[in-house]
């Protein structure tokens, strides 16, 4: 009884801490989420962002579509997002991504991008967590 | 009482030394300084467990309804130190605590003050424990060869605690800083390292945040880098010369170990082989150089952060570390920062540890991930 006691109110001092934490540079790492109503690659979208004290620098869709992130930046002041990448679509035609979001819930590991995206094709919104 | 009467007060190389009796994450992480309040109500529950101690009381409200808070209180090394055990309240003790409530609302105080009401005795402070220093500096123990001992010497007991600082600021740098790392004023962030601007902004958000994201405090994630030097509860090393290792014990967290490699190896097949699993202690190799252990330190993971206060760092991070006993009783400790991911240039730190004689580490354990 003494344990769930303690367990129980050890539950009630946890509550409201965040389970991770953000470390590291902001952009690195995996984010899935969807950028619809997207057409041509399809509404779900994953982005591998990597930083080298330089340039940040990854895919979107690696291993299905492989759109090779350029033009990338982050802007501190206020989490500022801006990505772009050159892809084709099903008959090669050539298809330029540009998306531009915003960091939201930066101190957390799930942290989140939500913004818009645009291509010769279309536009859309943009949400993904990162994992 | 042994320490007390080998260290006696003289200026040595140490500064001001840090107390132990600190929480193991900034208070105002949890609660909130500008929110006091007084508690008077019955015990109902000790729980004298790490890494703090917490009395959980019935208080009745404006409504005359009970309700049950959780009062937090250091550490049970501190409070046993401090003559405290876990017997000192029971169930049923009538007592008023004043404190500050927790930054969520919830029924939660950080206990500055416990009076048991029939007796007006205050229960379960906190005394200082920083030893004052020595009267004259004794010599730097040695082993055979002449080297220097980085621990205690056959038959006795000791470690390095008392850190002169326990913030990451670079030399030359003032600011004023509290034992966690808080920033007085967060307009000086941009004077304590050579930030790029995205890790000077995430360190900006992690002081205004008081440091509530600190993955030692959430998940006791271990001290890597320089923090573990700035631990309350002090680090231990442990020469294994047979073997040309030097383990380095951490007397806080989750009493992890750091080794240091000394048999001449290079980091190439450490880090470059093995780099898709980085460490939070990274791959350190250390050799002498006349009085001092160089060490050289990289192949950190970015899961932790490598200072109180919470400067950014990313898997680039590099370190190179002096450790120079300069005399018995005082450990210098400086470090070089190397991260061209988060800093735009090198820089260096560092302070003094303070010997803790005849003493072995304090059992000292985040668990349970409990904050």
């Amino acid at each position: 009884m003494r344990r769930l006691l303690i367990g129980l109110l050890s539950l009630v001092a946890l509550a409201g801490a965040p389970l991770l934490a953000q470390e590291g540079h902001p952009l690195k790492g995996s984010w899935i989420g969807t950028w619809s109503p997207n057409p041509v690659h399809g509404n779900d979208v994953l982005l591998v962002l990597s930083w080298d004290g330089k340039t940040i620098t990854g895919t979107i869709n690696p291993g299905t579509d492989n759109m090779a992130i350029k033009n990338a930046s982050l802007n501190p002041d206020g989490w500022v997002v801006h990505l772009e990448a050159d892809a084709k679509d099903k008959s090669g035609a050539a298809v330029t991504y540009v998306i531009d979001g915003k960091i939201e819930n930066l101190a957390m590991h799930n942290r989140g991008i939500t913004g818009t995206w645009k291509s010769q094709r279309g536009t859309g919104q943009l949400k993904i967590n990162r994992q | 009482m042994r320490r007390a009467a080998i260290l006696l007060a003289v200026a040595s190389v140490v500064g001001i030394a840090t107390e132990r009796g600190a929480a193991h994450h900034a208070i105002s992480a949890k609660f909130d300084d500008t929110k006091p309040t007084t508690l008077s109500g019955i015990v109902t529950l000790v729980d004298w467990t790490n890494p703090h101690v917490h009395v959980y009381v019935n208080v009745k409200d404006t409504k005359n309804q009970l309700l049950n808070w959780a009062v937090e209180l250091e550490s049970p090394i501190d409070l046993q130190q401090s003559g405290w055990n876990r017997d000192t309240l029971q169930p049923g003790d009538a007592i008023t605590v004043q404190g500050i409530t927790a930054r969520n609302g919830s029924r939660q105080a950080w206990g500055r003050s416990i009076v048991v009401n029939a007796t007006g005795r205050q229960v379960l402070n906190v005394k200082p424990s920083a030893p004052p220093a020595p009267l004259q500096a004794r010599p730097t123990p040695l082993w055979p060869d002449g080297q220097p001992r980085l621990g205690a010497v056959p038959g006795s007991d000791g470690y390095w605690a008392y850190p002169s600082a326990t913030v990451l600021v670079e030399n030359g740098v003032n600011v004023d800083v509290d034992q966690y790392g808080l920033l007085k004023n967060v307009a000086d962030a941009a004077k304590v390292a050579p930030m790029q601007p995205w890790a000077l902004s995430l360190y900006e958000n992690r002081q205004r945040r008081f440091l509530q994201d600190d993955p030692t405090f959430i998940n006791c994630k271990p001290p890597g880098g320089p923090r573990q030097f700035q631990q309350p509860y002090g680090i231990q090393f442990v020469e294994d010369r047979s073997r040309q290792r030097v383990f380095v014990l951490i007397g806080g967290g989750n009493r992890n170990f750091r080794v240091i490699h000394t048999d001449g190896r290079s980091h190439v097949g450490q880090v470059g082989g093995d780099d898709d699993n980085p460490l939070y202690y990274g791959r350190a190799v250390g050799k002498w150089d006349g009085g001092a252990f160089v060490v050289d330190t990289r192949g950190f993971n970015e899961d932790f952060w490598f200072t109180n206060g919470g400067l950014p760092h990313t898997d680039k991070l590099r370190l190179v570390e002096r450790f120079t006993r300069v005399d018995l009783d005082t450990l210098r400790y400086e470090v070089t920062v190397e991260d061209l991911g988060a800093y735009t240039r090198p820089w260096t730190a560092g302070w003094n540890l303070r010997w803790a004689g005849g003493e072995t580490l304090p059992a000292h354990f985040c668990q349970d991930n409990r904050p």
